[in-house]
């Protein structure tokens, strides 16, 4: 258990109230959720991935419009970079509000990086984009002036996704990276698990609170159990996937995390679409209409389930212990 | 090293040592008595390493904390023990009611028993009471220091060995339905008892009919309070639920997962193997998942019980997403099986609920989203006590 474990109540509701409001992101910058893991050193709370994981639970409930994603993919790189001080100046930077996002899949060469990423959450307008690059065999991460970044237009309007480009563009600043960067991997689609999970447990709540007071028949509507074992069955499958996502947390923390991080990303992004599709039924009339909003978590739930891979290529990964 | 990998590497080395490698095929086609004595032996080797009753407390020869209880659970599966199947009314149900609202004469006199090898029965569901339990009929009548019963039990699985039955009797017919019942502790050897096999679908007969004609039961044997006793079976019926559920979760996981796989890896008559198939991998990993789920469910629930951590809602989550993930995953083994898996007409007694026995298992598996509260009733527990959805109106 981790020493922050006492304040992980607290967290959670500071984040829900702060969510509710539709905080923007100079206020979650002052709440120091950027800083979380940032060391002590350098300005920061000197936590883990398992209190960043609490927000990025909560910012799925809330369906949050910000660049917390993003941002805390590229603190996730940062931190796992031997110190030093170029990168903690960038780290310190990142944690007063200096956006950043990270992208993968580049190459270096001869003092230049090339290579395309897409999908790549808030990387528009990030003050600094952080590339996960291969320099001959080694992985990299590196920052670079030259890059080209175009806003790509989704569905869902709660993400902001670009396409980032370089054509030999010139390095900043290159760092060597000394874990596997599937670590990294792994990292990013946990995060997406943990908001998968915060969609579905929200949509749960508004679906269960409308049941009891939606009234059809001379009956609130919770009282038929057709809807009741639909509930039930949103509970169920939420339940399996908290316990999946907190398993993944927790040995993202320590060790190979990618057994974990592959059940935790395939089960709860899918379970997430499923319970918002059920939100959507049980809603009726209302539930389709554009003002209830629960098409803005049917998008985000459908959006996570894609971003970085999807439930059949996680569980590809898992299939490949088979023998 | 810390005491925990210590005792887990206790229970490996007993494992190793105790389970017979053998046990599936010389359990295969037995008869009920070969059954109960191979479960009695198999208890006793247990009981005498203090593995059988690890949930009792330490003065009734129990005593393993909850983090050892899991361990074992982990290792039996993990080195593919018989399950004990016979004792288990006995030492989780009849022991937690015993332990919960029995009497120390009732305790004195039952659990020392159970250790050396008392079996129980449980007498609660009729053919008009099943998943409306409350509406039992079975009575219960006081005369002088006894009580006269009457009435007919169903489903009591494993009736024809045990030598004492958990019932549930209508003591006050005119109360509401739930305050005329009260919970009594029944000899099976006394008169007027007639215990009958049902064959079930798979074709065994561990289901049993009790009639019960004019049986006398002695006013000592009641447990609790005349009239009390559904609140005492609603106390006692969950108690062990978590921990008996870890276990099967645990076989799931090890036995379980790994037959399948193993059956996939099997070439078929074309000589190419199902695990090639993308689909087939794909539900193959589907199901390791919702095991890893199950498995972190069931130890969230052992590790809360008693705390203020624990999920009204949760054994029943655990009940049925258990059943209904083993339908799942015995209906895909059936498959993958294919016509080979239907010439296996016989599975292992002592085994847990996969076998390897795929149709078997398959058609086995509606024992579990059935019995117990059925899936059904499950999602209304669900609903109801975890998220607090209106009850269904009563019918005027």
């Amino acid at each position: 258990m981790s020493d922050f474990a006492e304040i992980h109540d607290e967290l959670r509701s500071v984040a829900r109230d702060l969510l509710v409001k539709d905080a923007d992101w100079r206020q979650v910058v002052d709440a120091g959720w950027v800083s979380l893991e940032v060391p002590e050193a350098l300005g920061g709370a000197g936590a883990s991935f398992v209190e960043t994981a609490i927000l990025l639970e909560e910012m799925g409930r809330a369906a949050a419009a910000n660049r917390f994603l993003g941002t805390t993919l590229a603190v996730g790189a940062l931190t796992a970079l031997a110190p030093n001080n170029s990168r903690d100046e960038l780290l310190e930077a990142v944690g007063t509000g200096t956006s950043a996002a990270f992208a993968t899949g580049f190459s270096v060469s001869d003092g230049t990086i090339s290579g395309r990423a897409e999908f790549v959450p808030d990387a528009a307008g990030a003050d600094t984009v952080l590339l996960l690059a291969d320099d001959r065999g080694t992985p990299v991460v590196v920052t670079s002036s030259g890059l080209t970044v175009t806003p790509q237009s989704v569905l869902d309007a709660t993400r902001a996704l670009a396409v980032v480009t370089a054509e030999r563009a010139t390095v900043s600043q290159v760092w060597p990276l000394a874990i596997d960067p599937s670590a990294l991997r792994d990292r990013a689609a946990v995060a997406v698990a943990c908001d998968s999970l915060g969609v579905a447990e929200a949509m749960l709540t508004a679906t269960v609170e409308y049941a009891k007071v939606r009234r059809q028949f001379d009956r609130p509507i919770g009282s038929f159990q057709a809807v009741k074992h639909a509930c039930a069955d949103m509970l169920v499958q939420t339940s399996v996937a908290r316990q999946l996502v907190d398993a993944a947390v927790s040995a993202l923390a320590g060790r190979d995390a990618s057994v974990e991080a592959a059940m935790a990303k395939s089960y709860a992004c899918s379970v997430a679409v499923d319970v918002v599709g059920k939100a959507m039924q049980l809603h009726g009339g209302i539930g389709y209409t554009w003002e209830s909003g629960i098409h803005v978590y049917l998008k985000r739930a459908a959006l996570n389930r894609s971003l970085f891979g999807s439930p059949a290529e996680h569980r590809r990964r898992l299939a490949a212990r088979y023998h | 090293m810390t005491d925990l990998d210590d005792f887990r590497a206790r229970v490996r080395q007993w494992c190793q040592a105790h389970v017979p490698p053998d046990w599936r095929a010389t359990q295969t086609g037995v008869t009920e008595a070969e059954f109960a004595a191979f479960q009695k032996a198999w208890f006793a080797q247990l009981h005498q390493a203090g593995f059988a009753v690890p949930h009792w407390p330490t003065e009734w020869g129990g005593g393993l904390s909850v983090s050892e209880q899991i361990v074992l659970y982990q290792e039996l599966a993990a080195h593919d023990a018989p399950r004990l199947v016979l004792a288990f009314v006995s030492i989780h149900h009849a022991a937690s009611t015993l332990l919960a609202a029995g009497t120390d004469a009732q305790r004195q006199r039952h659990l020392p028993a159970i250790l050396d090898g008392e079996i129980w029965v449980q007498g609660f569901s009729e053919p008009e009471a099943g998943s409306d339990l409350a509406s039992l009929r079975t009575s219960a009548k006081k005369v002088g220091d006894s009580y006269v019963v009457n009435g007919q039990k169903l489903w009591a699985s494993g009736g024809m060995h045990a030598d004492w039955c958990l019932l549930l009797a209508r003591t006050d017919p005119g109360a509401p339905k739930r305050k005329g019942i009260s919970y009594f502790l029944m000899d099976m050897r006394s008169p007027g008892i007639d215990v009958r096999p049902i064959r079930n679908a798979v074709g065994d007969s561990h289901f049993c009919e009790v009639f019960l004609n004019d049986v006398t039961i002695p006013a000592e044997n009641l447990v609790g309070a005349e009239n009390a006793g559904w609140q005492v079976a609603q106390e006692t019926l969950g108690a062990e639920r978590g921990m008996t559920m870890l276990e099967l979760a645990e076989r799931l996981g090890h036995a379980g997962f790994r037959w399948l796989v193993e059956e996939c890896a099997k070439p078929g008559v074309d000589g190419s193997r199902p695990l090639d198939d993308a689909l087939v991998r794909d539900r193959l990993a589907q199901f390791e998942t919702e095991i890893s789920g199950l498995r972190g469910l069931c130890r969230k629930v052992v590790e809360s019980h008693g705390t203020a951590a624990v999920e009204p809602a949760d054994p029943s989550i655990v009940k049925l997403f258990y059943s209904e993930l083993l339908q799942r995953m015995m209906d895909f083994g059936a498959e993958i099986g294919g016509l080979a898996a239907h010439t296996v007409l016989t599975k292992p007694m002592s085994s847990g609920w996969e076998s390897g026995a795929w149709v078997l298992d398959f058609i086995g598996s509606w024992e579990w989203t059935i019995p117990g509260g059925a899936s059904e009733i499950q999602r209304t527990i669900i609903a109801e006590r975890g998220l607090g959805l209106p009850r269904e109106p009563v019918a005027s």
